[in-house]
């Protein structure tokens, strides 16, 4: 597993991992326009409003697209192939695309347009990710 | 055609290979070397150097490369990175030369990234967003990047894998007919299916190669070029396009995944440029990190609609014998990858004729294809009649 890459440099970053040490996915949000924005920035790229504020989703996302990893692209994951990455969107944070682990079972049968939902996991750097597994 | 056209009047290139023992440095010095003997030019006949503006600052700077060849610069100028650096460099020497700021320049870019420790991988670091909230979830390589666009396409379009392996199975044929090509071997469609998945529905046969080695053009006014060693290939148009949207968002926020915006609006500048259209085309090169890439940018250059794309390659034929051969030295599936600089060696050398079997029948005018997500150029090339 790699680590997250601390964001002292990336202020705008921490809300997602606030949120998501709570048990909430969470989202940048633009009071001014209304739209939310991915990945974070200092201002809100719609309107360039700096009124920003974090507003979490109620949980279940769509598969997008996805993919089962079989090359260890990362080597500190060469012992945990295959894994999947998805690209998953949610109803209540439309613009947002969250890249992702689908872990769990049923992954051979996983499909684009499946919903799933979130699970946290800790991890050793201190920082909760956010994973999804099939609902 | 105003008296300010640009032509390409040299072309350098080192032997690709998956690992070199020379520096990237020394592949750079190597391809301009060449470039200079080619168009029949010294170092004094310089005045202008022109290189990516990312990958090469931070590895073979052009100061660096002015120092080596004693280069006098009257011109100095990166933009965009990469493929669609290198399929823009014609830019710079309109620019220069029809402000008389210069009046031959020299265009290099190389990679190592089969000796480099991070290989192609590390470029993508660059991106906080990507380091924060993809590299954790063990997404941090384009295969994977690409992966995620072809499964969607093929989800939206129907797109097969057998699509997919036609690309490469007709490229390695085309890259077979290059004596310097990486990949030397034949490749059928069973042995597409045969070659290892490593992020499905992506297999290795639907990856780019891995390079060390360097490519160099000599660019100046077509006058000048008529005065020196090689045919003069004339820059008919250049054209570069992009969208707002970061190299961290670009593979998985773009509200158009799957497409290429740049590529149209590059495109459309460069045949406005060049007085052609599409169907003026007689081979295209285009940038073919993956097949899904190749397959997309067929679509958003302009070739064919959206969704089209497998049908068009079926029913037009890519290879050298088809109605629009596309990388006819193999592409960067098949022959290097150099990031595209080799494509616009290759159109040149098209141009230039005599390539026996790998010859399109009666080229006249091809264009590259240079992506750099979000980035696109476009150069189209013709041959020069006077
Ligand atoms: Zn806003």
């Amino acid at each position: 597993m790699s680590t997250t890459v601390a964001s002292e440099a990336n202020p705008e970053f921490d809300g997602f991992f606030t949120h998501a040490a709570a048990g909430h996915v969470a989202f940048p949000h633009c009071r001014a326009c209304g739209r939310f924005h991915w990945y974070p920035m200092p201002r809100c790229p719609h309107c360039r409003s700096i009124d920003l504020a974090w507003r979490r989703v109620s949980g279940p996302a769509t598969v997008l697209s996805f993919t089962r990893v079989l090359h260890p692209f990362d080597p500190s994951r060469a012992g945990a192939l295959p894994y999947v990455v998805g690209l998953v969107t949610f109803a209540d944070a439309p613009g947002v695309r969250l890249v992702t682990n689908i872990v769990g079972a049923g992954l051979d049968a996983l499909r684009i347009g499946d919903t799933v939902t979130p699970v946290f996991r800790a991890e050793t750097d201190g920082h909760t990710a956010v994973d999804f597994k099939r609902a | 055609m105003s008296s300010q056209t640009v032509a390409i009047a040299g072309i350098g290139a080192t032997r690709p290979t998956r690992r070199s023992p020379k520096s990237l440095r020394a592949l750079v010095v190597e391809a301009i070397e060449a470039a200079l003997a080619d168009a029949g030019l010294e170092p004094s006949d310089i005045d202008g150097v022109v290189s990516d503006g990312l990958v090469m600052p931070t590895t073979v700077p052009r100061d660096w490369v002015a120092a080596q060849f004693g280069f006098q610069r009257r011109y100095d100028g990166g933009m965009s990175f990469g493929g669609a650096a290198s399929a823009t460099a014609p830019l710079h020497a309109q620019l220069a030369i029809s402000h008389g700021l210069a009046h031959t320049l020299v265009y290099y870019f190389g990679v190592d990234w089969g000796t480099r420790a991070s290989g192609p991988y590390g470029f993508h670091d660059l991106y906080a967003g990507k380091m924060t909230f993809e590299k954790p979830h063990g997404f941090t390589g384009q295969p994977q990047y690409f992966a995620l666009w072809a499964r969607r396409y093929m989800h939206e379009f129907g797109l097969t894998e057998a699509d997919l392996g036609q690309i490469a199975v007709t490229q390695r044929q085309s890259a077979l007919l290059h004596p310097d090509s990486q990949a030397t071997r034949p490749m059928s469609l069973g042995d597409y299916f045969a070659s290892r998945v490593v992020s499905d529905p992506l297999r290795v046969a639907d990856c780019c190669l891995i390079t060390d080695g360097a490519c160099a053009i000599v660019m100046t006014s077509l006058e000048r070029a008529r005065d020196m060693a090689q045919p003069p290939i004339r820059v008919l148009g250049t054209g570069f396009g992009s969208e707002p949207i970061s190299g961290d968002d670009v593979f998985t926020q773009a509200g158009g995944m799957m497409r290429i915006p740049g590529a149209r609006i590059a495109t459309e500048r460069a045949l406005q440029q060049a007085g052609v259209t599409l169907s003026d085309v007689d081979f295209a090169e285009l940038y073919d990190c993956f097949t899904i890439s190749c397959l997309l940018q067929i679509e958003d250059v302009g070739f064919c609609k959206r969704g089209e794309g497998a049908a068009f390659i079926r029913e037009t034929g890519i290879g050298i014998d088809g109605r629009l051969p596309i990388n006819t030295h193999g592409g960067l599936l098949s022959h290097s990858y150099l990031l595209g600089v080799e494509h616009v060696v290759e159109a040149v050398r098209q141009l230039r004729g005599n390539l026996g079997a790998r010859q399109v029948a009666n080229a006249e005018i091809g264009l590259v294809g240079g992506l750099s997500n979000p980035d696109y150029g476009v150069m189209i090339l013709g041959r020069d009649h006077r």
